[in-house]
This record gives C-alpha cells, structure tokens and sequence, in this order.
C-alpha cells in the first residue's frame, strides 16, 4: 500500500458531496476550459491514489475510447460552418464537429478517471454507512454489486488454483480439454457468487441490517476540519452553478464555435477539482514539519 | 502507314470530344432560398439566427450544366460542393433516395417542428426523393426552407384542409 490518501480519511459525506459536485460539473460542462481542468485534475488525483496502475489503465483503456470517441463523431456529424474537406460519401468533414468530437471525449475519460477515484475513495462499507438507514436495500444491492466484479476475480484465482492441484488447470492438456476444465471453473464460481450473494443478504438480515438504532460497522465522526470542508464545498459548488445558470460557462460548438471565459469561475472549478490534492499536500508538509521538530 | 495511324488517332480522340459533348448541352437552373425563415425568426434557434441572409437567397438562381441521367440530388451536391456551401444528407434505403438535412448549416427542425427542406421543380413539388427525379434540359429546380410543411412555400399537399 502506498501513502495514504488524507482526502479519504473525511466524513463519507464530503467525499460524497465531492464527488457527486465533480462529475455533475464533468458531465454538464462542456466549456473547452473545464474539460481540460476535468481531465488534468482527474488524471492527476487517480495517478496519486493508484500509482503506475491509473497511467496503464489511460493509456490501455481511456485512450483508445477517447481515440474512438473523436472519430465517430466526425463520420456521423457534419454540421458546421468551416469545410476543411469532403468525405468519401460527399458529406462535408467540418472542424466544429472536429472539435465537439475532442471535447465529447475528454468530457468521457475524465467521467471514467473521476469514476475510478470514486471507487478508491468511497468504499462500500463508507456508502452503507451513509445511505444504510435512508435506502437499506438499495445501498446493500449497491454495494455488492460494486464489489461483484473483484471479489468474483478474487475467487476465479483462488477456484483455478485448486483445480490445478487435482489436474484440470486450463493450461494443460489438449484444447477440448483445456475448455472443458474452464467451463467446470466457471459453473463452480457462478454457483459460488449465487450462494455467497444468498448468504450475504440472509446474514445482514440476521444482524438486524436496516432496523431501527442499528450502527455501521464504520463509525465516522463530522469534526471541525469536516465542518471547514464542507462550507468550502458548498461554496464552490454554489458559485459555480450560479455563474452556470448566469450563462457564463456556456460554450457553442456548432455551427460556429463561439463562447467567453469567465476566468473567476474557472479558478474556482479548478480549486474545487484539485481540493483532494491539496488536501494530501497540506498533510504530508505538516506530518514532516512535525517529525523533523521532535 | 504513318498517315494512316495519325488519321486513326485523330478518330478516337475526336470520337471521346463527341461523346462529352452532350453534357454542356443540358442545363438547368438550380436555386437555395430560405426566406420563409426570416418571417419566423422568433421560432429559429437562436444559434443559427445569424446564418439566415438578409435575402433569404443562400443561392441565387444560377444555370449549371448536368450529364444524361443526372438527378436533382447529383446538381444540389456538385453545387454546395464548387461553392463550398454546406450541405448535409443522408441516405434513406425504404426511399431509395438521399434525405437532405441541412443547407448551410440550417437543418431541419430548426425552425420549429415542421420545418425542413424541400425541393420544387418549376411549381411542382415531387412527391419522391430528390435522388429519384431525373433532370430534363430546362428544369427550373427550387430548394425551399419550409417551416409549415411545405404550406408557406406552396405545396398543400400535406395539408388536412383542401
């Protein structure tokens, strides 16, 4: 494990809340600015929680799709005022649709790297201490769901392990073979998520899951320094949907592209995106002041 | 010999001028209007405000030439494309014809519900695809913006009434 990330260390209800601001701006946003802050800030803060694995996963996953994303909108759209060249159908390619193809894809990555900070931030047992009493059922089906897909990888090693000791690993043998024994992996983890899903739900019933006075296995306390983070989230958030609403952050794509840059409510998008970062900057500046005293 | 390979290479080249030849004698004359917007300039998106012309003319009536067998589609593309005017299509199969979407960055639906283009050949509005409507020497062809279905540029066809 590396360094810990102080951001994560708050009340679940400002990682919500910061999360919840971020990707409403991320996804409605579509000035050329905040796109840009979106994605450096996402990339930035999912490069300090994961390390060398978020570079792999932008550049093996999010990079392609972006790639992708861009060109699809060239071939399907043709609106806008500046012909750079004619496809092969006769359709215009213009530079507006260019241009909205970028940005719709850097809209979608930082969507995706915000979603992949989120998954480290707020872990399920943080999202049923917060919405556990509010919405039992749903939180709990949530929550597994999000976990389904490691645990079920977790296991899928642990199933193909065993296998291999009494002779059917699915690298062995002839090809029928090798499928064989992978089919069988298979049908004994579906049989295995059925049950243990079964069984999760039966033993949170048991312990009184979703009953009145009941507490969360987490127990988290709003102190003073969560108070100060939350006023500077409302804040943020509060000017930037009024100077969204005022129309400052409007930006036309097609047929021209036109827009302004209100550079206040940029500054502030950018303070609210890189909040996390600092956070863990302040941090770790103050644990080494403090050892190099003592 | 000699003379008898120059005569016969004269004879194909002037067979090719021959064949050509026809193309310049067809012509019709093609023109783009969308004035009926400017009487509804409060339903046109505000975007695209702008790009109406003062007119209404995104292309004054002008006189192109066009091949044998050419359609009303084939003059709108080769147009829009020598000057540089935008244009949209796309092909619709069930029609067997090119549906066009936009004229200068003006689209369908932009100007309320019923609002598209449409295309008339001296005052007859076909009621098929620009693609099927093969051209004959002398077609005075009309693109109009509608933003009635077609009622306020004079076809009735679609109207309930009549």
């Amino acid at each position: 494990m590396k360094h810990r990330d102080t951001f994560s260390s708050f009340h679940p209800v400002i990682n919500f809340l910061y999360f919840g601001l971020v990707l409403l701006f991320t996804m409605f946003l579509m000035h050329p600015v905040s796109i840009v802050i979106s994605l450096g800030c996402s990339m930035a803060y999912a490069i300090s929680l994961n390390g060398s694995k978020a570079v792999r996963f932008s550049l093996i996953a999010v990079f392609p799709m972006m790639v992708l994303t861009a060109a699809v909108n060239v071939l399907f759209s043709h609106e806008g005022a500046t012909i750079l060249n004619y496809l092969p159908s006769g359709n215009p390619l213009t530079l507006e649709s260019i241009l909205y193809g970028a940005a719709s894809s850097v809209m979608l990555a930082s969507v995706l790297m915000w979603f992949s900070c989120y998954t480290q931030v707020m872990t399920s047992d943080k999202f049923v201490y917060l919405f556990g009493r509010i919405i039992p059922a749903l939180s709990l089906v949530l929550s597994m769901t999000l976990r389904f897909v490691p645990k079920f990888r977790a296991q899928a090693k642990v199933v193909a392990q065993a296998q291999a000791c009494v002779g059917r690993s699915v690298s062995q043998g002839s090809l029928l073979r090798r499928a064989k024994n992978g089919i069988t992996i298979l049908s004994i983890l579906i049989t295995w998520s059925l049950e243990h899903a079964i069984e999760t739900a039966d033993s949170m019933k048991s312990r009184g899951y979703g009953l009145k006075g009941r507490t969360a296995f987490s127990i988290y306390r709003f102190d003073n320094r969560d108070t100060y983070a939350l006023l500077w989230l409302l804040f943020c958030g509060s000017f930037i949907v009024s100077g969204w609403m005022a129309g400052a952050l409007q930006w036309r794509y097609y047929p021209t592209v036109d827009g302004e840059l209100a550079v206040p409510l940029q500054l502030v998008y950018l303070a609210l995106c890189v909040t996390p970062l600092i956070v863990n900057g302040w941090e770790a500046n103050t644990w080494k002041h403090s050892s190099c005293e003592t | 010999m000699r003379k008898l390979c120059l005569l016969l290479c004269l004879l194909i080249l002037s067979g090719c001028g021959a064949k050509s030849q026809p193309q310049g004698e067809n012509t019709c004359t093609i023109s783009i209007s969308c004035a009926t917007i400017l009487d509804n300039m409060e339903s046109c998106v505000a975007a695209k405000q702008e790009l109406v012309p003062t007119d209404g003319w995104l292309l004054e009536p002008v006189e192109v030439s066009f091949s044998d067998g050419e359609s009303v589609f084939d003059v709108l593309l080769r147009v829009c494309r020598e000057r540089k005017l935008h244009m949209e299509y796309s092909d619709t199969p069930i029609y067997n014809s090119a549906y066009i979407e936009g004229i200068g960055n003006l689209y369908e639906f932009d100007v309320g519900p019923l609002s598209g283009w449409m295309y008339k050949v001296g005052d007859w509005f076909p009621n098929y695809g620009c693609s099927n409507y093969e051209l004959k020497d002398g077609d005075v062809i009309c693109w109009v913006y509608t933003c009635d279905l077609g009622a306020d540029v004079g076809d009735n066809s679609m109207q309930w009434q009549q």
